[in-house]
């Protein structure tokens, strides 16, 4: 499923990255510690965060992450987005809490497997 | 959901070694996936399962604070000594999940699980 | 009167009985000890009063009072007997609590002796401070972290009986230490709980304290968080002389944070510390001056009537 059929069918807002929607996306990756991300991340994985400041989207560039959504309606700071922008990493936000999103990320077909 | 079932769900296994009273076991009504304890901290956790990838003690005392059901620590991840004492003293219990939060969330969504009441709430507002 | 105030103290005055929490090994004297050796026995045994006993039967009191009398009287040495209390107020071990309360207040005494029912004979003393020490316990609230308020113990009974006790609570939160992050919040949660506060306002208060003790962690050096709790609120104040807040308003602003990625690492520093303890309380009040430190002061009201 691409991105920007996920964005559609959960009604995500993009902030940033609007180059960046076609992009397949099968796993998915919800942490809130930039460690583990770091640690554990996968290419392609959408992650799923509170977390706002931009060391997210460093750790999503360098770990090739398809993309960010952040949850419960938070919005980016000013240079999280000016970063995201400039890199071109889908930047998305949700109003949903992260469990009911996750919820229906897996109803949708992805998976939280690391295979 | 018992929370049995949730430890049967997600494959999981308990943290804690020390004999805990049955009674003092909680239904758990909802869950909560956050690695933030501040966001625990103002969702309106009470009887629910928290599903965190920290294991330290401030997990458990943020826990004994919104009277949360239940902690799982996902990723496999095997809480301190200190944190598990912690949790039986304030007989919270603990699971251990192999799975990602990810997929932890998924799969207890798909059997009808949801998600605490979120912290855009004012926690001010009576229940 | 609303039950979700601060009752569990009133309660207690009522079930407890005066043979809980008096004290069984009683220093005494016998009516013949000349009054020039009081002091010392009083200084020794670190008490201010002691019943004064002959063939094992009550038969007065004296206190460092009528020490001080005899002193500045300078009438020479004399016995006991001459200046004792004789007529001595006295509870038995089995009265409620607030028997004992209403005889201290009435008549001003400082401690009560405390007679068996049966036998008549002096089975211990109480005084106000095992009074207070006993409530306490019974709350299962550590004796050393809790104080009354006021310099003066009579006003707690006056303010028992008012139902406007107050308590203090201080908590020293040591700096960069987060093995025990949580522990004030926790202990004061306990403690409201254990005062018959309402599990929601127990919780606002926890959070807004969870969120100022880690500050202090986080931030300063260490510090210190005291809670006061009254018939009609929670006061928590945090004060430290840490580095202090730069920009209050937008410190306040969700998502804005100036901690290090150590911190976030450990779940915390997401930007929305004072935010919580904001959301939590019912009145908030932040001074801080950059390099002198900060004080937070949040009040939680208690549940009104319906």
């Amino acid at each position: 499923m691409t991105l920007a059929e996920i964005i559609d069918r959960l009604g995500l807002q993009v902030r940033a990255g609007d180059a960046a929607l076609r992009r397949d996306v099968e796993r998915g990756y919800a942490s809130d510690l930039m460690s583990d991300v770091i640690a554990n991340g996968l290419e392609g994985d959408l992650w799923i965060t509170l977390q706002t400041h931009q060391n997210t989207v460093a750790v999503a560039s360098m770990k090739g992450l398809a993309g960010i959504v952040l949850v419960n309606s938070r919005e980016p700071e000013p240079d999280t987005l000016e970063k995201a922008r400039r890199e071109s990493i889908p930047l998305l936000v949700s109003e949903l809490p992260a469990f009911e999103l996750i919820g229906r990320l897996h109803g949708l077909g992805l998976t939280g497997l690391r295979a | 959901m018992r929370l049995e079932e949730v430890q049967r769900i997600l494959e999981a296994r308990p943290a804690w070694t020390v004999r805990l009273p049955r009674n003092g076991e909680r239904e758990v009504v909802s869950c909560l996936a956050t690695d933030l304890m501040s966001d625990a901290l103002t969702t309106t956790g009470e009887g629910s399962l928290l599903l965190t990838g920290l294991t330290n003690s401030q997990v458990i005392r943020t826990a004994g604070i919104v009277d949360l059901a239940a902690i799982c620590f996902v990723r496999g991840k095997s809480p301190q000594p200190e944190t598990v004492e912690l949790a039986e003293k304030m007989g919270v219990r603990l699971l251990v999940t192999d799975l990602s939060m990810f997929e932890a969330c998924g799969r207890l969504y798909e059997k009808g699980l949801r998600a605490a009441v979120g912290d855009e709430g004012d926690c001010r507002t009576r229940e | 009167m609303s039950d979700e105030r601060v009752t569990k103290l009133q309660e207690l005055v009522y079930e407890l009985r005066v043979g809980e929490i008096m004290h069984e090994d009683v220093i005494s004297v016998s009516p013949e000890t000349p009054m020039s050796e009081l002091r010392e026995i009083l200084r020794i045994n670190r008490i201010s009063g002691t019943p004064v006993m002959r063939d094992g039967s009550l038969v007065g009191m004296i206190s460092i009072e009528d020490f001080i009398r005899w002193l500045v009287k300078s009438d020479g040495d004399c016995r006991v007997e001459a200046k004792m209390t004789r007529d001595v107020r006295t509870v038995f071990a089995d009265e409620p609590l607030i028997q004992a309360v209403n005889k201290l207040e009435r008549f001003g005494f400082g401690r009560l002796p405390v007679l068996d029912r049966k036998s008549g004979k002096l089975a211990g003393v109480l005084t106000k401070g095992d009074i207070i020490e006993g409530l306490l316990k019974k709350l299962e609230i550590d004796y050393h972290e809790a104080e009354m308020m006021g310099a003066r113990s009579s006003h707690v009974f006056e303010d028992i009986i008012a139902d406007s006790s107050a308590l203090l609570f201080e908590y020293q939160v040591p700096g960069k230490d987060f093995t025990r992050a949580g522990a004030c919040a926790s202990g004061l949660k306990t403690t409201l709980r254990r005062l018959g506060i309402h599990p929601q306002t127990a919780r606002r208060a926890a959070i807004a304290c969870y969120e100022a003790e880690m500050n202090l962690i986080v931030h300063t050096d260490g510090g210190r968080i005291e809670a006061r709790v009254d018939g009609r609120a929670i006061r928590i104040q945090a004060l430290d002389e840490g580095p202090g807040i730069e920009d209050v308003a937008r410190a306040m602003q969700p998502g804005y944070s100036t901690a290090p990625d150590w911190v976030r690492e450990l779940g915390f520093g997401a930007g929305m510390g004072l935010v919580n303890i904001d959301k939590c309380a019912d009145r908030m009040e932040i001074d801080s001056t950059t390099g002198k430190g900060t004080r937070i002061e949040v009040e939680i009201l208690l549940e009104t009537e319906p």
